[in-house]
């Protein structure tokens, strides 16, 4: 059983800048550290720029969520075999792989992405409620069509992925997330709901 | 005086913050296939728009940094511009400005070397964020607005250059 208030605690106080030559090479990629509202702005440029054009909207959505799933696959991947995650998370894991998904997700937190807790979780079905997130700060400025949780459904399905997929590398891509409520819209909390690919 | 990279975490959002701008760690996964839909989405003007995104976020990121921390000269800012930069991850970089224009230098390019790890070497440049951050530093340096500068970056790390080099022009107007 995960102590996710304890696991958040500790892992966001982990300190994270370039080193000498400007890089962050952590958890088995390169790390940066940017404004939430940078990568906001992109995508609301990019689907502004679509504009009625279904199919581009659609394009781009899907490589937004794509572009999630692989950082949430492989950076998820040297988060759960990282010292950091052992040392933390480690101790408290009593079932795998549940615990690590648990776990996953209080990185996922800590690390700023989202306030994201799974609600539900069995080996087809993976639920996630998400209080707050920046990309539901998009509501400011843009009016969008659809759920804008692309960040938040590429990692989860990457997660599901992780947990009960092919062993890494070779399991991204089994699951799918769907965004069934969202802030942006209205609702009080996101939800993703991640299933397996048919 | 050193530049400032202050990193807090709000338990009322779970955000994390650098130098109180809510701020998110992604890896080079992220940023490389954002750069690739940019590439992608061509047709759209996709690295424009990228290089734009970070331009703008960037020029409001440093204007508010100046404002709190620096009292000196335009060589300062520079300095900070290039150690917020190496700060965030995105690389090492070396500007030479003036008004009218200049150049600037990456030793190491988060975006270069991160495509290289993923999909091997290209014989085009992607470093469009780069491009855009390179733009917002020359306009708050100048006191111009947003969209003053143009930016063409001339060597690339991904082609198999040693190092990146940009060549950045005042678009003109009043400054």
């Amino acid at each position: 059983m995960i102590d996710r208030e304890k696991a958040i605690e500790q892992l966001s106080q982990i300190k994270v800048k370039g080193n000498s030559d400007g890089l962050i090479p952590s958890f088995n990629v390169l790390v940066n550290f940017l404004p939430s509202y940078f990568w906001n702005s992109f995508s609301e440029k990019l689907l502004k720029q679509a504009g009625e054009d279904d199919k581009l909207y659609a394009d781009i959505e899907e490589g937004l969520e794509l572009a999630a799933a692989e950082c949430g696959y492989h950076t998820g991947y040297g988060i759960i075999t990282s010292e950091e995650f052992k040392s933390i998370v480690g101790p408290m894991i009593e079932n795998e792989p549940e615990d690590i998904l648990h776990g996953a997700f209080a990185v996922f937190t800590a690390w700023g992405w989202a306030d994201a807790e799974i609600t539900s979780l069995s080996r087809e079905k993976m639920v996630v409620h998400v209080k707050d997130y920046y990309e539901s700060d998009i509501r400011d400025t843009f009016a969008v069509k659809r759920p804008f949780g692309y960040m938040i459904r590429g990692v989860s399905r990457a997660f599901m992925d992780l947990g009960y997929g092919k062993p890494y590398p070779d399991g991204l891509g089994a699951h799918v997330c769907r965004q069934t409520r969202a802030i942006e819209l209205g609702d009080e909390y996101g939800e993703f709901v991640v299933t397996q690919r048919a | 005086m050193e530049t400032q990279f202050i990193q807090r975490f709000d338990r009322r959002r779970n955000f994390q913050y650098v130098n109180d701008e809510p701020s998110v760690m992604h890896c080079h996964h992220y940023a490389t296939l954002f750069t690739r839909l940019a590439l992608q989405m061509r047709s759209l003007g996709g690295p424009e728009l990228l290089a734009r995104a970070m331009e703008e976020n960037f020029y409001l990121v440093l204007k508010k940094y100046y404002i709190r921390y620096v009292t000196g000269s335009v060589e300062e800012k520079i300095r900070v511009a290039e150690d917020y930069f190496a700060l965030v991850g995105m690389g090492s970089l070396s500007i030479t400005f003036a008004p009218s224009g200049g150049k600037a230098e990456m030793r190491h390019s988060h975006v270069d070397e991160g495509w290289i790890e993923k999909w091997g070497r290209t014989d085009y440049p992607v470093n469009f964020m780069g491009n855009g951050y390179l733009a917002a530093v020359f306009a708050l340096a100048a006191g111009r607005l947003v969209g003053g500068y143009r930016v063409e970056e001339t060597e690339s790390i991904v082609t198999g250059a040693p190092l990146s080099r940009f060549v950045i022009t005042e678009k003109g107007g009043p400054a």
